[in-house]
């Protein structure tokens, strides 16, 4: 059966075709469909993709960030007022990857891609799905658990509460090539201090399971406490103990397991 | 950078107008504006795309292959077997009446290593050949498999390839490795002050260029074909492609151009023969392009290398005695393998004189992607055991590294373990400058010595050789009698060779009836027809010694 590409004026269209060709894959990007196309994947036959002027926008005006799935890393490289994602954006790929790469296709990047993901996985990003009959939200974590179900879920738009304070948010990408290897393993994390304690403390690891995840005993570890070598220590003790770590080229199991709390301390300390 | 002219001014004519200068690369102007044209830049009417079905184990002999499904996928034209090669078997060395004939180019009834290819679809687009493959069924019966060089060896260890016979390649008709012998090595390790022993393990490398290997075929109306293709070497590919289909080779019009990244991974040949063959088969043109995937999994890489040093070393920093063993995976199948084992016999024990030298080079077949060429595939991978056992060394008798290097280098005139006579050794400069970039103290003694003293007179005498053969567990050997003066065994009698002399033994040619093909063990119920008598070789040529894969030089 010949590959068949199926244009759409609006999301809502391309989620029914979605919802009607079980094999059919969604396009954005194409940094992971159209690899997979040149490498003989013969699971789909279909290929959507949509022109909606909405999947592409970018909205940092509000309250809430919004963006379109169809955003790029380097939209996002592009736009100062997300600088505080910079170094998350900027972690995918190289300049070519990060011209094509979406937000929303980064959602459903393989172990161990998906370093956007974690990022917005630490700031706690809704997730609007696009459907035939309307749109639903739900959080990025439900999203992540359910991302190999299909008929997979089309993504429309993304958000997440405008940082009040930019600085409370941290990323680190640990890779075996710089600049721009596959994550050994990735942590993102939202620190926001109060009275110099932390206070509602969000922590994402990336390449520490099949999908990027919450580090919940890290994150209750760290709550009330100083960002101090004594204040982090229990949190750090706990890191190894989140995930379910793949073995794969880049690292073994036991390695990530081995180094998450390395990397967490020097995170947390702003250690170089 | 800064190049050291006052250095062996005396030996070269001072006329170097490129090195040290910048130079723009002829090519790189068509590469940085996309206007260099690539072999897949070749666009053709009419073309029937192949895609192979490959194994999805390390070794196991095949049931059955049902290509049922396959054969009815829309747009498949014809499906290539075992049953349909010219040629059933082949080693791109045998050209040159070196090696044996080992490698199915589809699989015969048993896959060797996982991703072998075992039938070959063509079909009117490459979605539709994809397709294809993914219809075909292969009924596995799963053998014990081996993927370590030393397990390999071990009696009793499965046996890879039953077209070599045995899981090491046999040289010279009856040596189960390739051997350096120069001294009495044992006794000097047991009169050394220090033994220094040492392991070293190389990974496979894979080239990954960014173009995949492939080729595009168009027959032409006079029974030729035209070959686009990314080969390293032209007519080497040409003639190897011509052996296995049993054609003239000017039938072949090979057309090369711009290689997009080669690193010696695209000697092989591995894509034209079946390109060809499904053109002659169906008429069309062809093409036949690796994924990334096979790329990485299925193209030869550098082959995995063990490395055992043992050197036996004096307190004041000479090294009398080297014992070194070296292991090549050469994984299922020879490609290149058993010349990369010369190579690293040849370049053993390093560019050091020592006066007693005991070196084993093994080929060894393991259930592993076949290696082969790559960068200095032989060399690179000695180097890392050598140059790292000479840190060892130094710092098991608390000398300076650099120091010890000096002390041990080759001078002008020193034999080496080849029976060679050293010329225009510069290793001590090297170190001397690279000491004096780095601000690394050296002491008065070492920074005046130099490549062109201290050579010759007794460094130059060839010791007596006690020449034992090392044998495989369990091997017994041919039982071939090797005549010593043509192996170049016995050397304390032999006078010292100069300038390009082949290494001892490397005769060839029809002179080795032991170094030819045996017939490859078949099993009684194989249903496919077995494969054809090994080539006769075609002797009376005399001597050849390689000058490079691509050619060989006559002597």
């Amino acid at each position: 059966m010949p590959l068949e590409v199926r244009s759409t004026p609006t999301l809502a269209e391309a989620a029914s075709l979605l919802q009607a060709e079980r094999a059919a894959r969604f396009l954005a990007g194409g940094t992971l469909v159209v690899r997979a196309v040149n490498e003989g994947d013969v699971s789909f036959s279909t290929i959507v993709r949509t022109s909606d002027p909405a999947f592409t926008r970018l909205r940092t005006a509000g309250g809430r960030i919004e963006l379109g799935a169809g955003v790029t890393m380097a939209q996002i490289l592009a736009s100062r007022e997300l600088a505080f994602l910079h170094p998350a954006a900027r972690s995918v790929g190289g300049p070519a990857v990060r011209t094509m790469a979406t937000v929303g296709g980064n959602l459903f990047a393989p172990h161990p891609y998906g370093d956007f993901a974690t990022a917005l996985l630490a700031l706690d990003a809704r997730i609007r799905l696009a459907s035939g009959f309307g749109a639903r939200e739900v959080s990025l974590e439900e999203l992540l658990r359910g991302r190999e179900r299909t008929p997979r879920p089309l993504v429309a738009s993304l958000s997440f509460e405008r940082p009040a304070d930019p600085a409370a948010f941290r990323f680190r990408k640990m890779t075996r090539t710089r600049p721009k290897g596959p994550a050994v393993l990735t942590i993102a994390a939202w620190l926001p201090l109060s009275g110099g304690r932390v206070s509602g403390a969000r922590v994402a690891f990336g390449a520490m399971a099949a999908t990027p995840i919450r580090a919940r005993a890290v994150e209750r570890a760290l709550e009330g406490r100083p960002l101090s070598a004594e204040g982090v220590a229990v949190a750090v003790a706990a890191a190894a103990g989140e995930g379910d770590p793949p073995t794969d080229p880049i690292a073994s199991a036991w390695y990530r397991q081995r180094v998450v709390g390395v990397i967490l301390r020097r995170l947390l300390l702003g250690e170089p | 950078m800064r190049i050291r002219k006052e250095l062996f001014a005396d030996e070269r004519d001072d006329d170097l107008r490129l090195v040290g200068q910048p130079v723009r690369r002829q090519d790189i102007e068509g590469h940085v504006t996309g206007r260099t044209a690539f072999f897949d830049d070749h666009s053709v009417a009419g073309l029937l795309h192949l895609r192979c079905v490959r194994s999805t184990q390390h070794h196991a002999r095949i049931r059955s292959i049902d290509t049922s499904a396959a054969e009815r996928t829309p747009g498949v034209r014809r499906i290539l077997r075992w049953a349909d090669l010219p040629k059933k078997a082949h080693n791109i060395l045998t050209i040159f009446d070196f090696g044996i004939d080992d490698e199915p180019a589809l699989a015969d009834g048993k896959v060797r290593y996982k991703g072998e290819p075992i039938v070959a679809i063509l079909a009117e687009s490459r979605r539709a050949a994809d397709e294809a493959v993914a219809k075909v069924r292969v009924d596995y019966e799963p053998l014990p498999a081996v993927f370590d060089v030393e397990e390999a060896l071990k009696p009793g260890a499965p046996l890879v390839n039953e077209y070599i016979g045995r899981n090491w390649f046999r040289y010279w008709g009856d040596y189960d490795c390739q051997q350096i012998r120069f001294g009495d090595v044992e006794a000097a390790l047991r009169s050394a002050d220090l033994v220094v022993s040492g392991r070293y393990q190389m990974s496979p490398i894979e080239h990954a260029p960014l173009e995949t290997q492939g080729c595009i075929v168009v027959p032409a109306e006079d029974g030729r074909f035209t070959v686009y293709t990314c080969t390293q070497g032209l007519f080497f590919s040409l003639d190897n492609t011509a052996a296995q289909l049993k054609i003239e080779s000017n039938r072949l019009h090979f057309v090369g151009g711009t290689v997009g990244g080669g690193f010696g991974g695209k000697v092989d040949t591995v894509v034209e023969p079946l390109a060809v063959l499904a053109a002659m088969l169906t008429g069309r043109p062809v093409r036949y392009v690796f994924s990334r995937a096979e790329e990485m999994q299925v193209s030869s890489p550098r082959g995995a290398e063990r490395i055992y040093i043992e050197d036996g070393v004096m307190r004041d920093g000479r090294i009398v005695a080297r014992k070194i063993t070296h292991y090549h995976d050469a994984g299922a199948y020879s490609r290149l393998s058993t010349y990369g084992t010369i190579k690293s016999a040849a370049h053993h024990p390093g560019p050091y004189t020592i006066p007693n030298v005991w070196v084993d080079s093994w080929c060894v077949f393991t259930n592993r992607t076949p290696s082969s060429a790559m960068r200095g595939f032989g060399v690179t991978g000695g180097d890392f055991a050598l140059e790292s056992h000479m840190d060892v060394v130094a710092r098991a008798i608390g000398m300076d590294p650099m120091e010890l290097r000096i002390k041990n280098a080759y001078r002008d005139g020193d034999m080496k373990a080849h029976r060679k006579l050293t010329q225009g050794a510069a290793l001590v400069e090297c170190v001397q400058v690279a000491a004096e970039l780095a601000r690394w103290p050296l002491s008065e003694e070492a920074r005046r010595d130099s490549s062109r003293v201290g050579g010759g007179g007794e460094r130059a005498r060839i010791p007596p050789t006690p020449t034992a053969r090392t044998r495989a567990p369990g091997s017994t050997g041919t039982g071939a009698r090797v005549e010593p003066a043509r192996l170049g065994t016995g050397f304390a009698a032999s006078e010292p060779r100069r300038g390009t002399t082949p290494l001892p033994g490397w005769t060839g040619g029809a002179g080795f009836p032991s170094s030819r093909p045996e017939p490859p063990r078949r099993e009684a119920e194989r249903r496919e027809p077995p494969p054809e008598p090994p080539r006769p070789s075609t002797g009376g040529h005399g001597a050849i010694r390689f000058s490079s894969v691509f050619g060989s030089r006559r002597r």
